[in-house]
């Protein structure tokens, strides 16, 4: 890499990362969409779609906003058998970096991802889901955690969604 | 053949189509021969969209029931569809889900087919300095890939195993409409979901024939009013009732006490349920009939869907007793503007397998398979709407669909 990226850039990305899957991990999955930032997007799309310049993606939520509401619906309104989620992070790696006007840094990041679904009723566990993340973090002092996302983008590596994928990832 | 001497103990409930019993869902001996006389049978299967083929030597490889089946686009510029099994020693020919050549090849051993699957080259068929090659009465002709029967509607193509399936349309009979409505001008794909259930294919088959359900289960629909079982709907079955499309038209709400009776049951009319951005939701009545959900099921293992501005096709692919993948193709069409093509978009995030209507679909599959066991007891009543074939009539609060598929489901298995 050509230039020079502040170590403590690369603590603030994959604190930002780990966060969002704790919050899901841990049943608090509502708190993602405060990592959003107002004009931020969340979108789950398969590397088969992805790879074939194909638009459409699962999961596009295009404010927090939309987040929100896919959470609240996941939470009252749909069915699906009792489960939770693993996330298992590696891989986290800073590929450029920006900064605007006003000095706001922005990172394009990426991470390896791996989600564990172990099911409540019969505790059977499974890997439901690998594959990259490409996220745009936008440093923002500001805010508690210092940084939010601008994008998230979940490229899945399997063309197939096992049962069904209604908890975030 | 034990397994099918312990299956001939099982006998269908005296009560016929208004139940099906639950060893057809788990028994392995029933699944084969539904690989043979339905998936193999009189039956026209979805391959997938002319738009996904559209250049000559373009090819999609996909199944029906389990066999690899290639659609292409032919020297001729037609679609045709081979079995993709190598006619030589049974390798797979294609291995990419989408492809371009200009002939179909074996790794194996180099047997040569043009799109249409016919041999055109064997290697080393003649031998090598006057030794070994194929014997003397080896015929081409004899050994291309095996061809299916080819039929398109309005962009979507279907192939048959059998010579004896009716033709395509007259095959559709009066569900043919429901395919013309939407499919009525050039498509443009849009990007796959596939999800992989585990349960029987015929659990999630009878799904979408289901209208009884879907004002029931998915809260989403009710609360949101895209489809609430007090606004005009319709159910159309063809002749022999292998298939069925129904329709809502948002905004039609009928009062009436009963509804507001039974609806305050419901658990799919849910008050706290609203959106903070509503704007996923917005669809235009771009068909100008104002219906504004249409499901369409035909035998045995294609859907199309209308979801207010979400249109795709689902094609079933049964994988073991226990298991099947839903292939979601969602399009739109060619001519299409870029805030149609994001309504669209928006809206697929309602149906798939994240959908925030649809989800339920699945989730309901598997509890059926789970709460079936191994099958040994038990069976399904159907008798909402009556307990005839044509009871029920076109009202959605009926299992008509469904009990004309055990219907077709048993002359084909003779079961």
């Amino acid at each position: 890499m050509s230039t020079y990226i502040p170590s403590e850039h690369f603590r603030t990305a994959e604190n930002l990362i780990y966060e969002w899957a704790r919050c899901i991990d841990e049943n608090r999955v509502e708190a993602i969409a405060s990592l959003l930032c107002e004009t931020g997007r969340y979108t789950v799309k398969s590397r088969f779609n992805h790879d074939r310049q194909l638009p459409m993606a699962i999961i596009d939520c295009h404010s927090p906003a939309q987040l929100r509401d896919r959470i609240l619906s996941m939470r009252i309104a749909n069915i699906y058998a009792p489960q939770h989620y693993r996330h298992i992070i590696s891989g986290v790696q800073i590929v450029g970096t920006s900064q605007d006007a006003d000095g706001v840094f922005t990172l394009q990041v990426r991470s390896n991802y791996l989600v564990v679904r172990t099911m409540e009723l019969d505790g059977d566990m499974k890997i439901i889901s690998t594959g990259q993340c490409q996220d745009e973090i936008v440093l923002d002092a500001s805010t508690a955690e210092g940084a939010r996302f601008k994008n998230r983008l979940f490229l899945y590596d399997s063309r197939v969604i096992e049962t069904l994928l209604i908890i975030p990832i | 053949m034990a397994q099918n001497a312990i299956m001939t103990k099982q006998t269908w409930p005296a009560e016929g189509f208004t139940r099906a019993p639950y060893w057809v869902y788990t028994d392995a001996a029933i699944y084969a021969q539904e690989q043979a006389n339905i998936f193999r049978g009189n039956t026209w299967n979805y391959l997938g969209l002319e738009a996904e083929v559209p250049e000559i030597g373009n090819y999609k490889t996909t199944y029906i029931g389990e066999q690899s089946v290639v659609m292409t686009r032919a020297e001729d510029g037609q679609i045709h569809a081979v079995q993709n099994r190598c006619a030589h020693r049974g390798n797979m020919v294609c291995r990419e889900a989408f492809g371009q050549a200009k002939k179909l090849s074996c790794v194996y051993h180099a047997w040569n087919y043009n799109l249409k699957g016919d041999l055109t080259h064997a290697a080393f068929s003649k031998g090598l300095r006057g030794e070994g090659g194929l014997p003397e009465d080896f015929k081409h002709a004899d050994h291309g890939l095996l061809k299916l029967r080819v039929a398109t509607l309005c962009g979507l193509v279907f192939a048959t195993f059998s010579n004896d399936t009716p033709p395509l349309e007259d095959w559709l009979g009066d569900v043919a409409a429901g395919i013309k409505r939407v499919l009525h001008k050039p498509l443009k794909v849009l990007g796959y979901d596939t999800q992989r259930i585990h349960a029987n294919w015929k659990a999630y088959h009878e799904n979408p024939r289901d209208s009884y359900h879907a004002n029931i289960l998915h809260t989403f629909y009710g609360t949101f009013g895209l489809s609430r079982q007090s606004q005009e709907s319709g159910m159309t079955l063809d002749a022999a009732g292998r298939h069925v499309y129904f329709y809502t038209k948002a905004g039609t709400e009928k009062p009436s006490t009963d509804f507001d009776k039974t609806a305050s049951d419901l658990r799919s009319k849910n008050d706290a349920l609203r959106l903070e951005d509503p704007s996923i939701l917005k669809w235009t009545d771009e068909f100008g009939d104002g219906v504004s959900v249409q499901i369409l099921t035909t035998y045995p293992s294609f859907v199309l869907h209308q979801i207010a501005n979400s249109l795709a096709t689902r094609q079933l692919l049964p994988k073991g007793p226990h298991q099947c993948d839903l292939v979601w193709t969602y399009f739109g069409f060619e001519d299409d503007d870029v805030v149609m093509t994001e309504r669209r978009l928006a809206q697929a995030n309602l149906a798939g397998s994240a959908g925030l209507i649809s989800v339920e679909d699945a989730a309901v599959c598997e509890m059926m398979q789970k709460a079936m066991a191994d099958g040994a007891t038990g069976e399904s009543f159907m008798e909402m709407g009556g307990k005839t074939l044509t009871s029920g009539g076109s009202s959605k609060l009926s299992e008509r669909a469904i009990r004309n598929f055990w219907h077709n489901y048993r002359m084909d298995m003779k079961l």
